[in-house]
């Protein structure tokens, strides 16, 4: 069994003349948080939905543990359990928060019960037990961030594509989040994490990628990347 | 921890659902007995049995079919035509045109791949096809633009209890749905298509099986309407208000719930008929009113925004 579980190569994604994602390549190994930074418009969020299928890319090839999934659509990507979150909250507005937590469970043998009971389980872990009979749409941004993490966590996926999870949120729904994204390591998840909160980025990731106009710039450790004046530049200007 | 079930449907809920259902076969089983109005309860009958299919793509899946008349006229052009041209018993011609509203929702599927607006206009422009079709085949098939005199086929009573039938289908087809776990891959997909997608859910087979529950209702109801009525024309049978009729009562009643197209039709037919009644001259005027002040007040509808404003309600109606 090779080590990544995820590997991107050569990946390139046009918008007309605009090239979004310039010729990418990179791995996420099992059981570890790579951290994917840039600036905005960067190219991080698009490199996710290349990846989860959302976007069709235009050349290059995605495989997820051994299975190329490059023109494979989302449900699919999915079912070969790759699960995400997105920048902007994309909760199920009118269903009720235990409704929203079986969407990604609907093909399971479990009964309707046992999947109700799983759901109970996975909101208690993010302190959104007392709201499950509330719909997605009466939740807070943070609160609606929390239910995606949740949403993934039922999911049970081996990758997590976060994108931005910490962005709006309260450091003590943050601390929620970041110690159950800790915790589903511990347990083998792999994480692919896009994020401006470098704090939370350096605490999380084993490895980091840093992508300026759709190419990476700069991979390694915390250390090596946050040291490296091409991320300085990208960041900081001359 | 306490562990109430909030999320599935509870006994409560599905025991005043079956019960309203009941007590409307009930109701509009001894309406002919009774000596009552059959054509203002067959037509409620069929308002119902309309509104409800329409929710199952509109209400349920998000997508909102300007031209779901072509599945009503589709219909009653099929039963027209089974039984006068090919001479077939009514009661086969019914199913029948149930079957070909599908094979038309069939044809029609590549349209899901549109959304909102546009799917909305492109259905819409289906359906003018089907109508001019239907008006230029030749006319001893389809009669041409004077349509298919059908005449007396049975006695109306029949005609009415099988339209009795289709509409307990249809409600409880729509209680099964809400309470499967289709039904929530087809919320779900309302809200947000992509994030759906993204969580695993199968859009193009679910939205397809929507949309053909949508068709087949529509298309039996036509079936049945062209038999009770006896008569048939391409200018009413594909009557674009038939689909305005369609959506308003179901907005009024809250689509995606139930409950709510029930309701909607039930309270605007009645309001209908009260203020026809009052106020004859200014029939449509005061009706354009109500129905704009519900749109504007009660955008959920009638059973969604109380849905929306009481949680609790939502314990106990689907």
């Amino acid at each position: 069994m090779s080590a990544a579980l995820l590997a991107v190569d050569g990946l390139v994604k046009r918008f007309g003349g605009l090239v979004a994602v310039r010729d990418v390549s990179f791995t996420v190994n099992r059981g570890n948080i790579v951290g994917l930074i840039g600036i905005n418009g960067a190219g991080k969020t698009t490199l996710m939905n290349c990846v989860n299928g959302i976007y069709r890319t235009d050349s290059g090839r995605v495989t997820f543990d051994g299975h190329d999934i490059t023109r494979r659509t989302p449900h699919e990507i999915a079912a070969h359990g790759v699960g995400r979150t997105f920048q902007v909250p994309r909760t199920f507005h009118r269903l009720s928060l235990i409704d929203n937590l079986m969407i990604p469970v609907l093909g399971s043998d479990l009964s309707d019960a046992e999947l109700t009971e799983q759901a109970e389980a996975c909101l208690a872990r993010v302190n959104l037990y007392d709201l499950r009979g509330n719909n997605g749409e009466e939740l807070s941004g943070g609160q609606q961030k929390l239910l995606e993490l949740a949403r993934v966590m039922m999911f049970d996926p081996r990758l997590i594509l976060l994108d931005e999870p910490f962005a709006g949120v309260n450091p003590s729904l943050c601390r929620i989040m970041i110690h159950e994204i800790e915790a589903m390591r511990a347990a083998g998840t792999t994480f692919l994490l896009v994020s401006h909160d470098l704090t939370s980025i350096y605490r999380l990731s084993n490895h980091l990628l840093v992508l300026n106009q759709g190419e990476i710039i700069a991979e390694g450790g915390v250390a090596d990347v946050r040291d490296n004046p091409d991320v300085i530049e990208a960041y900081l200007g001359n | 921890m306490a562990r109430p079930r909030l999320g599935g449907p509870d006994a409560v809920r599905r025991l005043i659902w079956y019960g309203l259902v009941g007590l409307i076969l009930v109701w509009c089983a001894a309406v002919p007995p009774a000596g009552g109005n059959l054509s203002l309860y067959f037509s409620l009958m069929m308002w119902v049995t309309l509104a409800t299919g329409l929710n199952f793509i509109a209400g349920f899946a998000g997508y909102m079919p300007f031209g779901y008349v072509a599945f009503y006229g589709i219909g009653t052009y099929t039963t027209g035509i089974a039984v006068k041209v090919l001479g077939l018993s009514v009661y086969a011609a019914v199913p029948i045109a149930g079957g070909v509203g599908v094979l038309l929702a069939l044809l029609f599927a590549p349209t899901l791949r549109l959304s909102g607006i546009y799917f909305a206009i492109v259905s819409l422009s289906l359906a003018i096809i089907c109508q001019r079709l239907v008006s230029l085949l030749p006319e001893e098939i389809t009669g041409g633009s004077l349509g298919i005199n059908l005449g007396v086929i049975t006695i109306r009573e029949h005609g009415y209890y099988t339209m009795l039938l289709v509409l307990v289908l249809a409600l409880l087809t729509a209680s099964w749905l809400a309470r499967s776990r289709l039904g929530k891959a087809l919320k779900a997909i309302r809200d947000d298509p992509e994030a759906a997608e993204a969580m695993g859910v199968n859009v193009p087979r679910s939205r397809l099986f929507a949309w053909l529950l949508s068709a087949l209702f529509a298309a039996l109801t036509g079936g049945v309407q062209a038999w009770f009525t006896g008569a048939l024309d391409p200018q009413t049978a594909f009557d674009v208000l038939i689909t305005a009729k369609t959506v308003i009562y179901a907005m009024a009643g809250g689509l995606g719930t139930v409950l709510g197209p029930l309701i909607g039709t039930v309270v605007l037919v009645w309001v209908d008929e009260l203020i026809w009644r009052s106020f004859p001259v200014l029939n449509n005027f005061l009706l354009g009113l109500i129905i704009a002040a519900l749109i504007l007040f009660v955008p959920r509808g009638i059973v969604g925004s109380l849905m929306q404003r009481y949680p609790r309600v939502r314990r106990y109606i689907m």
